[in-house]
Formats: C-alpha cells, structure tokens, sequence
C-alpha cells in the first residue's frame, strides 16, 4: 500500500512526535508514505480569513497537484491539515467552474489538478486499509486494563461529515483503542472543540474549552488521553497545568497521538513511541507497557 | 383614541450592507438561514459571544453594520464545525465567518487580538510557504504591542514546558523551494478571486 503524505507545518515543529510514531507505524502495517515534495502550508483554519476561501483552497491545491502527478492518494494526520485539503478537494472533484478557475491559478505556477485523488486521514487509513484485525494482530505489548479516552476532536470527522465516521458520536477511535488491548472510556466530549488556534490570542478560550474536555475524560476515569489532532494534542498538554491553576482543579490526564500508543503497543522503537515530548508526563501509567526499554 | 406602541411609518430597511454581505464568497448562504437557532446550541463558544450565529445572521439582514462588523462572534469561532455539521439548511457556517473576518478586516474592523494573529499567520505562510510559530509568535506582538507582551510573561511557563520538551523550534523551517511559484500561483488567485466576486 503506497500513499502520498502530507506532514502539515505542525508535525515539524509542536508535533514531531506524531510524526514520528504515524510513519513507524504505517511502516510496521506495511504502507508506505511517500512525503509529497516541497509541500507548502494548507492554510489551516485561518488563511481564507486574510485571503479569503478561493485563494486558500488555491494554495492548498498546490499539494494535491504535486501529488497527483506522483499518482497517489494523500494521506495527512494533522486534523486542520486534513480539513483544509480535503473541502478543496471535494471542490475541485464536485465543482467544475471553480476546477477550472483555480486550474488557471494553479497555472501561473506551471501546475494542474484534475481532483482525481482521495484526501484521507491516517486513522480512517489504518482502519480500512490496514483494518482492526491486522491492528490487533500487530499487538505485542497489549495496553490491557489502560483507560483511554479517544478525543477525536471537531474537524477530523466534521471536515466532511460522514467521510468516513459520525460526526456526532465517532467510533473509529474507540474501536482502534480496543484493538490495542486497551479500555475506550466513557467520553461524552470526544468531538468538542479543545479551542484551537487561540492559544496565542485568546488563551482564555482554550482554557476553558479544555476544562470541559478534561472533566468530562475524569469523570470517564480516563487514564490518558489519546487524540489524532496536533491542535488538540498542543492544546490540552500544554495548557493542563493552566486549567488546574485557574480552576482549581488537580487534572493529570497525559495527552498522546493515538499512533504513541499504536507504536507502544506495537513494540517499536522508543524513538517512536515518542513520550518525551509529552509536557504532562504519561512514564508513570504507561509504565505497565513500557517496562525494558 | 390616541394610537400607542405603533408606528406612523413603516420600517424601512437598509438592505445595502445585507447586499455587500450577500456578494462574499459564501455569504448568500446567509439567505438560507431560517432562524432556528441550531448554530447557537451547537456552538463551543456561545456562551461568550456577543451575539450568535443566528443573531448575527438576523442583524446583517436588518442591515446593522456597525452591531456585526463590532460584535465578538466571528472572532471567538473556532472553527469546530459542529454548527455547519447540523445546519438544518445547510448553510456553511464555518465558512461564513471567515468570510467576515476578511471584511472585517478590510473594513478596519481589526481591534481583537485573533485579527493579528490571523494577519501574522498570513504573513507567515506568504514569506516563507510554511508556518513557523515563532515566526507567527512575534509578528502577532509586534501588531498587538507592549501591553499584549505582558500578559504573555504571564504565560511564561507553558512556553517554557514546551522548550524543555522540544516542541518550539527556534529555527524555522527551510522556506519551500518553489516559493517563487507559489507566490505566482496566489497572486494569480487573488486576481481572479477578485474578478469572480465581480462576476
């Protein structure tokens, strides 16, 4: 199984760690990703509010275009990554007038999109392509007895709803989690929005939201926390002390990439589990797992 | 008898900004919303915005321009999508409200802090085709100023728990190679972008 990646600017610098333990894993299922050449930011969730919509989803096709002519299908971890690239694909793919127009945009840089490739998230891919029984059978140091709550985040399943999970109650996390051996909690903020992009402008916003999300993981009994999203990963690691310094609160939830786990239960190398890059130390509950190495 | 609580003349609406609102790239969605109210209870941020969603929508169909291009509501979406997700009519809200942080911006309505770090990330992603949050981190000080700075020191410590733990770079990232056609391409994008609003 052969795929285009894309990283996103975050897997370079606040998220190396997902990008680690996505390409140990994806190596140990047996896909191969190919990083799309000299790609460039997606824009995110914020670009098209300076530029507007068109010239965002211009920008963004540019990677798809570099893809495309490598004939294989994108695969991206990063949640607003995945977002942004998929709706332009979608566009590209559903609308002929805008296919044509930001053809005659993407031409000034001597390229072309056809919008003949899927968007796909790694954890929709690990699902369906690898899928859960190839998972469990990868499993050598089975996460048993750990409690997990799947924080999915907003964009990943509301990007395009129904791509490929519910948007209201998404179930692919929880069932990747049971096939480590591990315990899904009960977890019913798994799709709200951890505050996103304010942690800069607006950290009460962050704060707050994570507060939620951390009351109601707590409330689940939630051991760690497991996300697919570099935003939300950032968001809730970073800012966890902050939370118990404004509200009193005594959280100590570790935050992790779903694939830190995947690379812990799967035994690979530390170097992608990760785990010192996590702000709130996960070395005491994943000490069960993680004992020789 | 003395008429009381009617008025003598009929209300008459200022449709102008409605109609500048309506011409946004997603903004004839707007005309789609029935006021139901589903935005509100979805959203993650409700409970601190001026007005919501539906709210909003309402008043740029009343024509109050100064009430939306000043309220919060825009700024304080985080682009979650949960209203978009349910939208009964299938209105793109997340879309909607970037498109009114571009107009608002345009319009000189930038005083929240998220304009200036929409405005850096821009800056960012324009200079060097990729995003370096040290990069964003200090442009968005240099527009917000001194006051902004200190209430950064008072968030010292994150910023530090993420040096120990190797997730701020302090060296950005190598600009991409193809800069010089990506800048073509947006350039180009921005005039037709243009041209299609006029269409």
């Amino acid at each position: 199984m052969k795929y285009c990646f894309y990283p996103g600017c975050s897997m370079e610098a606040t998220a190396q760690a997902n990008l680690k333990s996505i390409k140990a894993v994806a190596e140990a299922l047996g896909m191969h990703l190919e990083e799309i050449p000299d790609w460039n930011c997606c824009g995110a969730t914020v670009v098209s509010s300076v530029v507007g919509d068109f010239t965002q989803q211009v920008m963004a096709a540019r990677n798809l275009a570099i893809a495309e002519s490598m004939g294989l299908d994108v695969v991206v971890g990063c949640s607003s990554c995945y977002l942004s690239l998929a709706i332009t694909n979608k566009r590209f793919k559903e609308d002929e007038h805008f296919r044509a127009v930001a053809n005659e945009a993407l031409a000034a840089g001597g390229l072309k999109y056809e919008g003949s490739l899927r968007v796909r998230q790694f954890l929709e891919v690990v699902i369906n392509d690898a899928g859960l029984e190839k998972v469990a059978q990868m499993v050598k140091r089975p996460l048993d007895g750990l409690k997990v709550a799947g924080y999915v985040g907003c964009q990943t399943v509301r990007a395009i709803p129904y791509e490929f999970d519910d948007p209201e109650y998404p179930v692919f996390m929880d069932r990747l989690i049971e096939a480590l051996g591990a315990a899904a909690t009960e977890f019913p903020m798994k799709a709200r929005c951890c505050g996103s992009s304010n942690a800069l402008a607006a950290t009460d916003i962050v704060v707050d939201s994570s507060r939620k999300i951390f009351a109601s993981a707590a409330e689940g009994g939630a051991q760690v926390i497991a996300t697919p999203c570099p935003m939300c990963q950032m968001n809730l690691d970073a800012y966890q002390q902050r939370v118990n310094q404004l509200h009193g609160t005594n959280y100590y939830i570790p935050v992790l990439f779903f694939t830190q786990l995947m690379a812990i239960a799967f035994d690979l190398s530390t170097d992608a589990w990760a785990l010192d890059y996590c702000i709130v130390s996960p070395y005491n509950v994943l000490a069960p797992f993680t004992g020789g190495k | 008898m003395e008429q009381k609580n009617t008025l003598t003349e009929p209300v008459k609406y200022d449709l102008s900004f409605a109609r500048e609102i309506y011409s946004l790239e997603n903004g004839y969605y707007i005309k789609q919303c029935m006021q139901c109210g589903m935005c509100a209870v979805a959203c993650s941020t409700r409970e601190i915005m001026d007005y919501s969603p539906r709210q909003l929508f309402n008043l740029i169909k009343l024509g109050k321009k100064e009430e939306v291009l000043s309220a919060n509501t825009f700024w304080y979406c985080t682009s979650c999508c949960t209203c978009k997700a349910r939208c009964p009519r299938g209105v793109p809200l997340v879309d909607v409200m970037h498109d009114l942080k571009k107009y608002a911006i345009e319009q000189g309505y930038d005083q929240y802090p998220q304009a200036a770090f929409y405005k850096a990330f821009w800056a960012e992603v324009a200079g060097r085709g990729k995003v370096f949050e040290g990069g964003v981190t200090a442009r968005y000080y240099l527009i917000r100023g001194l006051d902004e700075v200190k209430k950064a020191l008072a968030m010292k410590d994150v910023g530090m728990n993420m040096l120990k733990h190797k997730r701020l770079p302090l060296l950005p990232p190598k600009k991409v190679r193809g800069l010089g056609d990506l800048k073509k391409i947006i350039h180009k994008a921005q005039e037709l972008q243009r041209k299609e609003a006029r269409a």
